[in-house]
């Protein structure tokens, strides 16, 4: 079975460089949404068992997103994607659940090394 | 003046944006503090409106540095006079800051924030780019946009809440620089 990925970013560039970035050895099905609330749906939607995240955007951002899932104890895996790459940005994400953080902009082999990382590969 | 269409202004933002994060992660190390950034807004204007702006900035004290080479054009840095004593406190500068001592905080910052932020651009767009040494800069001087028929700004603002600094970067590029600019920012968009 397909694993359901959503991507998250409100900049289109960026949703294409991260699915373009992923191994084409990963059995997915793709989704994207360009805002938090989008984001939302598709985890309500099953369409999201893991989610890349952009933390700037529009309508709910990021790190709101990370909170309502964490509300809603949903399993989402999320790997937050930002070009915010502060150790403050990094520090608070991880709290507040998401499984890793990569900056922008994203390498393909860091993706990689990451989906191994967390047992997705 | 220069039209750039929805999927380039949105690549040309994000670009920006990854830059912008590089360039306020290099001063949030240095000065141990959290940078806040605005989103890049992206506009063209003729000089005579690139002039209002920056006098529009009144308060503030201004470094410039020029870029060459693939594209070219001018970085801008603005930083607000009143937040200027609490960013030299914690890079060590002895206060009160005198002339020279403020003219050197400025030049400083501004290599951190334009360096990293034209470094993440031009690298992303695999271009090649050199800047010159920043120089402290009054607005009544001209500016090399005086020659260019029409200038896109792209413009972010860099503060950091607790020491109530705030500071823009402005980087104009000539009419010519934004073809040269666009050319691998539509081959990202078509590959």
């Amino acid at each position: 079975m397909p694993i359901p990925v959503t991507i998250a970013d409100d900049s289109a560039l960026s949703r294409k460089t991260i699915k373009r970035a992923l191994p084409e050895d990963w059995d997915i099905t793709i989704h994207e949404a360009k805002n938090g609330v989008e984001a939302l749906d598709a985890v309500h939607a099953g369409l999201a068992e893991v989610l890349f995240l952009d933390l700037q955007m529009p309508q709910m951002d990021g790190y709101e997103v990370l909170k309502e899932l964490q509300q809603e104890h949903q399993k989402t895996i999320v790997i937050v994607i930002s070009a915010d790459i502060q150790p403050e940005a990094q520090a608070l994400v991880s709290k507040m659940g998401a499984f890793r953080f990569l900056q922008k902009p994203l390498k393909p082999d860091q993706l990689r090394a990451t989906l191994i990382d967390v047992g997705l590969l | 003046m220069i039209e750039i269409n929805e999927d380039e202004r949105d690549a040309l933002q994000e670009i920006m944006n990854i830059s912008m994060g590089q360039a306020a992660d290099a001063l949030a190390r240095l000065i141990q503090t959290k940078v806040s950034l605005s989103i890049p807004a992206i506009q063209s204007m003729s000089p005579e409106d690139f002039k209002g702006v920056i006098h529009g900035l009144s308060n503030n004290w201004f470094a410039r540095q020029s870029f060459m080479g693939a594209i070219r054009g001018e970085v801008i840095m603005s930083m607000h006079k009143d937040g200027c004593n609490a960013l030299a406190e914690v890079m060590d500068f002895d206060l009160p800051l005198d002339e020279a001592a403020t003219e050197e905080l400025v030049l400083e910052v501004t290599n951190i924030l334009s360096a990293a932020c034209l470094q993440g651009f031009t690298s992303q767009l695999e271009l090649s780019t050199q800047l010159t040494m920043p120089a402290f800069y009054y607005p009544v001087q001209s500016i090399h946009s005086d020659d260019w028929s029409s200038i896109l700004i792209i413009e972010v603002e860099f503060f950091i809440e607790q020491m109530q600094f705030d500071s823009r970067v402005l980087i104009g590029l000539s009419e010519g620089s934004i073809e040269q600019l666009l050319v691998p920012i539509r081959a990202l968009l078509e590959a």
